[in-house]
């Protein structure tokens, strides 16, 4: 119990550290959204997983180079579990990203050939 | 402080007792105990204003509001220490171990910008060196340590960064120039000499992280080859537990570090780059060096050492360590005087990571006694070194005063070298180290 209220707090004060960037991350993941409501949302779940896909591997070897070492040494299971865990963690931050601004590119690239969707949300109308 | 101790609790005061003993630093007292000290207008103070002395003025502001709390401390800048060796080998910046005391004290307390000088346990005041008189009911001292540089001969702290002399230990500031001596050394090699001495030490694993990283940083300059590292221990061992010891010994044959044991650093020529080691049996041993990297003797501070509240005979008196209960971190002579971090005179832990397991015990053992209770709360020397191996790994090692592993997670082998570890040294330690100031774990 004691480690986990320690694990909070280490949470909590790296959240105060960093309080910028994860307000701006925040922040650019809110704008995204709400810039994206509405638009198509069919597609959702693929890019979402493409984009995973792509960083978690990256983030496997990048996460600890970020951090001064390297993935060579994670030596046992509490190793990996934190090394794909963080990049888990990575990938999901990643997609969260995608899926707005991929709506947006695609809204963006189909406005002079076809209508807006209606702003009210759901799939575009039918042929 | 006059309380009738038998008078009934207000519904206010159980409902403040509730609250505190809710958060997560008192499990170890009862409410009824804390309700009975916060109907108390005890006078507490704190000597020194590091971390054990920040926790504690945390702790009890908020966990006894009716209490006057006076901090003794000069010092404006606060130093997060666990980071001077990440610093002194180049991993760090200085500026990430700098911070100011004024942004982790809590509201609501006195703050003496003076140092104490003098302390009268029987009349109950400590004097500082501007003659103030500082009254109180119950003292806790978390003066830390003194580093004992001058108890070496030809030793010049001046020296630090400059003519292959590094070390770690003498604040920020010594840490930086630590570094650029070993980024100086590292280009070309040669002959390094990593001390040790026989006194109590402040981290202990520090003189051992600073041997591993030089010789990491020689082996990633390509100059590890023609370099000696020799370790030169005032000890019989480099480690005080056992376990731990054998390792570290094991690692350091394999990668070429040399051992010297009951070899003292006695006197140093910074000019002449020789230093001498002096053994039990009265030799002395002339030793060149290129880089050297001198860990002081250590004793308590002057205010402590020259006071009735040092230890008086036992392996402790000679440095003039506080003579604290090992377990309920009380004064054995005097029990409204409690000891937290660096100045206790108790086996091993001189670590923030045990500041960090008795604050809670200090905190819960001054309650009761302020309640007039016997104190019930039990420390049993945690205390932990991430061992930093090479740039990129560590070991996380956790020992009690018994020089038993105790890891917190049943999943860490702190025998193994791992990425985890250094991750928690690297990013994870500080950010738990101001929680522990803040006095939330």
């Amino acid at each position: 119990m004691y480690e986990i209220w320690l694990m909070l707090n280490i949470v909590w004060e790296l959240v105060l550290l960093h309080r910028w960037a994860v307000a701006a991350v925040l922040l650019g993941l809110a704008l995204l959204w709400a810039a994206a409501r509405g638009r198509s949302g069919r597609r959702t779940g693929p890019t979402f997983a493409l984009v995973a896909a792509v960083v978690f591997p990256l983030a496997i070897v990048g996460l600890p180079m970020l951090f001064g070492s390297s993935v060579t040494e994670a030596r046992y299971g509490p190793d990996w579990l934190l090394v794909i865990g963080s990049a888990a963690g990575a990938a999901m931050l990643a997609g969260l990203f995608a899926v707005p601004v991929a709506r947006l590119l695609r809204t963006d690239r189909n406005a002079g050939a076809r209508p807006h969707p209606p702003l009210s949300g759901g799939a575009a109308p039918r042929a | 402080m006059n309380p009738d101790r038998n008078a009934p609790f207000s519904r206010r005061q159980w409902l403040h007792a509730l609250v505190a003993v809710g958060s997560a630093s008192l499990p170890l007292i009862s409410g009824r105990t804390l309700a009975a000290a916060q109907q108390h207008s005890a006078r507490v103070v704190i000597l020194g204003s590091g971390a054990g002395g920040i926790s504690l003025a945390n702790r009890l502001a908020r966990a006894l509001p009716a209490a006057s709390i006076t901090m003794v401390d000069r010092k404006e800048a606060h130093h997060y220490q666990p980071g001077y060796t990440l610093v002194a080998t180049g991993i760090w910046d200085v500026a990430q171990v700098i911070d100011t005391n004024a942004s982790l004290l809590p509201g609501g307390i006195r703050w003496v910008r003076e140092m104490a000088r003098e302390i009268d346990p029987e009349s109950r005041v400590v004097t500082t060196d501007a003659g103030t008189r500082v009254p109180y009911d119950f003292l806790v001292v978390a003066t830390g340590l003194a580093l004992d540089y001058a108890a070496i001969p030809g030793m010049d702290v001046a020296a630090i960064g400059r003519d292959g002399v590094a070390s770690v230990y003498n604040g920020p500031d010594g840490a930086s120039a630590t570094w650029r001596a070993m980024a100086q050394f590292r280009e070309r090699g040669g002959d390094a000499l990593m001390t040790l001495p026989a006194t109590p030490l402040k981290c202990a694993g520090a003189p051992l992280k600073m041997t591993f990283l030089l010789a990491d940083r020689l082996r990633q300059a390509g100059t590890l080859e023609r370099s000696r590292v020799t370790f030169e221990s005032a000890l019989g061992v480099v480690f005080g537990v056992p376990r731990i010891n054998e390792d570290v010994l094991r690692r350091w044959k394999e990668g070429g570090v040399a051992v010297e044991f009951n070899h003292r650093l006695a006197e140093i020529d910074i000019g002449r780059r020789r230093a001498v080691f002096a053994t039990p049996e009265g030799e002395r041993h002339e030793r060149p060096y290129d880089f050297i990297h001198v860990v002081p003797p250590m004793r308590a501070t002057d205010v402590i050492r020259t006071s009735p509240l040092a230890w008086r005979e036992g392996p402790f008196a000679a440095g003039g360590w506080l003579e604290v209960d090992r377990s309920t971190l009380r004064h054995r002579r005097y029990p409204n005087v409690f000891g937290i971090g660096d100045i206790n005179g108790t086996p091993r832990g001189k670590t923030a990571a045990t500041v960090k397991k008795s604050a809670p015990v200090v905190e819960a053992n001054l309650i009761s006694t302020i309640a007039g209770r016997e104190p019930t709360a039990s420390f049993d020397g945690y205390t932990s070194c991430p061992m930093i191996i090479r740039e990129g790994s560590a070991m996380l090692i956790e020992f009690d005063y018994d020089g038993r592993l105790t890891p917190s997670l049943p999943m860490i082998d702190p025998m193994q070298e791992s990425y985890l570890a250094w991750l928690m040294k690297v990013k994870m330690l500080k950010p738990a180290y101001y929680a522990v100031l803040r006095g939330r774990v």
